[in-house]
């Protein structure tokens, strides 16, 4: 978010990746460099389905994008979300 | 009514662990050498209650203590501030009973909180009032009353009954005394017990505030908290937690545990009265504390010092007095109250005690009460002030009576 007037309008590619990396990290109390493309929520990290819905939350409100708990279930790794979400940020 | 087993008829439990996290320290010694020197620990300011022109703006608060070693970050984003405390004092009671492996359906949870996550609901509602669909998702797992005893059995594994009791000031002495009765019935070998609450914010302070509740004496916190005092006017809000781990005396023996003493007996009752003030009579109070001895298999007269509920308001005060006088018969052995050094902490407050009180009968003393300058019911009960007082090596009474007229008394015997 490198423009605070307008925080979600860059959100696209890289930027895009650091604020999911961020989101989700925040959430399970780790760091963005513990989050790669490849990192299984659920199997690396035990992710809990409040836990993945505190995700999609915050992820919905930073990217102003609409996120169901079931789309981030889809997803097999933190690079497929990230390419769900730009896929879905691009349509809008 | 009917009258309670005798007491040689059950097993008797005791306690082998204890952790607190208050006002007047973070490890028991602390606490207890605090309640020796009397001195009040109300002092500090509390900023948003002075930016938000609250009523009463001083408190009791935990000094700050490192998290690390007890909660993750994960952990923490999903906790509110009694559920912390309370997780951290459990985690240390643990530690200090160093339970062998005991089959975890044996061991249960059993917590007191009276207000326990309404602070954090009332954040929630003033962040997200407007804007309900910004609520963290955890909210609710955070803010509902039984959320500390759950992740205490989370925490630990423990499978056995796992309860919240809420009787709003006496709430941890109910669950010490519910944990015992587990313990007695055979359907534990083992409790993590006691009570916890930390509610300084501005509705809850200013709640109770506008009840008349709490001291006013915002330019002089440290002198606020006057338990018995002729000059007393309410209570300080404090906060914390304190958790026991009681455990079958056998059982302790046999492994040769360090036992802090002797949760000997528990009675519960009810004033049926007012939905705040104490009956002014003291009749179901004393007829708690009575009860109580005799669950112990002991007389009134076997009772070496009392730690009262002694809040500090007018009425408590003044219906205990008559209460402790009708119970022992105008004999009632020296009382104090701690509430004048570490504030209410309201569902931690009993539990609190009942630790300080075990540690203080062992050492034959009774602590002096903060900020007693003209006892007000002398003519009635023998309050210590100025300094500790020695007595012989005895069972200790602890009081506690909550909003709604909900008594609960315990008789604690320290040694083996």
């Amino acid at each position: 978010m490198t423009d605070p007037a307008a925080p979600q309008a860059p959100a696209t590619g890289p930027a895009l990746a650091d604020i999911v990396r961020a989101t989700i990290a925040d959430v399970l109390g780790t760091t963005p460099d513990d989050i790669s493309d490849s990192t299984d929520l659920e199997a690396d990290h035990g992710v809990d389905s409040l836990e993945l819905m505190a995700i999609g939350a915050q992820l919905e409100r930073a990217l102003g994008v609409q996120i169901s708990p079931e789309d981030l279930m889809r997803a097999e790794n933190v690079g497929h979300a990230i390419a769900l979400l730009t896929e879905r940020k691009a349509a809008r | 009514m009917t009258s309670p087993p005798p007491a040689a008829d059950r097993p008797r439990v005791v306690v082998t662990g204890i952790g607190v996290k208050t006002p007047a320290g973070n490890t028991l010694d602390e606490v207890v050498a605090a309640v020796m020197s009397a001195e009040s620990t109300a002092a500090a300011l509390v900023d948003e209650l002075v930016d938000r022109q609250a009523p009463v703006r001083f408190a009791c608060r935990v000094p700050d203590f490192d998290l690390e070693p007890y909660l993750t970050r994960r952990e923490l984003r999903q906790v509110d501030r009694p559920t912390t405390l309370a997780l951290c004092a459990a985690v240390d009671a643990v530690r200090d009973a160093g339970l062998p492996p005991i089959p975890p359906d044996r061991v249960g949870v059993h917590l007191g909180t009276g207000i326990g996550g309404l602070p954090s609901m009332e954040a929630t509602a003033l962040d997200h009032g407007a804007d309900p669909m910004g609520m963290p998702v955890h909210t609710v797992p955070r803010t509902m009353a039984n959320s500390a005893a759950a992740r205490i059995a989370m925490r630990h594994g423990f499978l056995g009954s796992c309860l919240t009791h809420t009787t709003a000031c006496a709430s941890g002495t109910n669950a010490i005394g519910e944990a015992l009765r587990r313990i007695q019935h055979g359907e534990l070998d083992a409790a993590v017990t006691g009570g916890f609450d930390a509610a300084i914010t501005t509705i809850m302070l200013s709640g109770f505030a506008r009840m008349r509740a709490l001291s006013l004496r915002n330019d002089d916190p440290g002198r606020a908290s006057r338990p018995f005092d002729a000059d007393r006017d309410g209570f300080v809000m404090g906060e914390g937690a304190a958790l026991l781990v009681l455990e079958r005396r056998d059982a302790a023996l046999a492994r040769g545990a360090r036992i802090h003493g002797e949760v000997a007996g528990y009675a519960t009752n009810s004033d049926a009265f007012h939905i705040a003030a104490p009956h002014p009579e003291g009749a179901a109070a004393a007829a708690c504390m009575a009860r109580a001895i005799a669950d112990a298999g002991l007389r009134p007269a076997a009772i070496g010092q009392v730690n009262a509920h002694g809040t500090a308001t007018r009425l408590n005060d003044r219906a205990e007095a008559t209460a402790l006088h009708r119970c022992f018969a105008g004999q009632a052995p020296p009382v104090t109250s701690i509430k004048g050094v570490t504030g209410h902490l309201i569902g931690g407050s009993g539990a609190l005690e009942a630790a300080v009180a075990l540690v203080c009968a062992g050492r034959r003393t009774v602590p002096p009460v903060a900020n007693l300058t003209t006892c007000a019911e002398a003519d009635r009960i023998d309050v210590v002030a100025g300094a500790p007082r020695q007595v012989a090596l005895a069972p200790v009474l602890s009081n506690s009576f909550g909003f709604g007229g909900q008594n609960a008394c315990l008789v604690l015997t320290p040694g083996n």
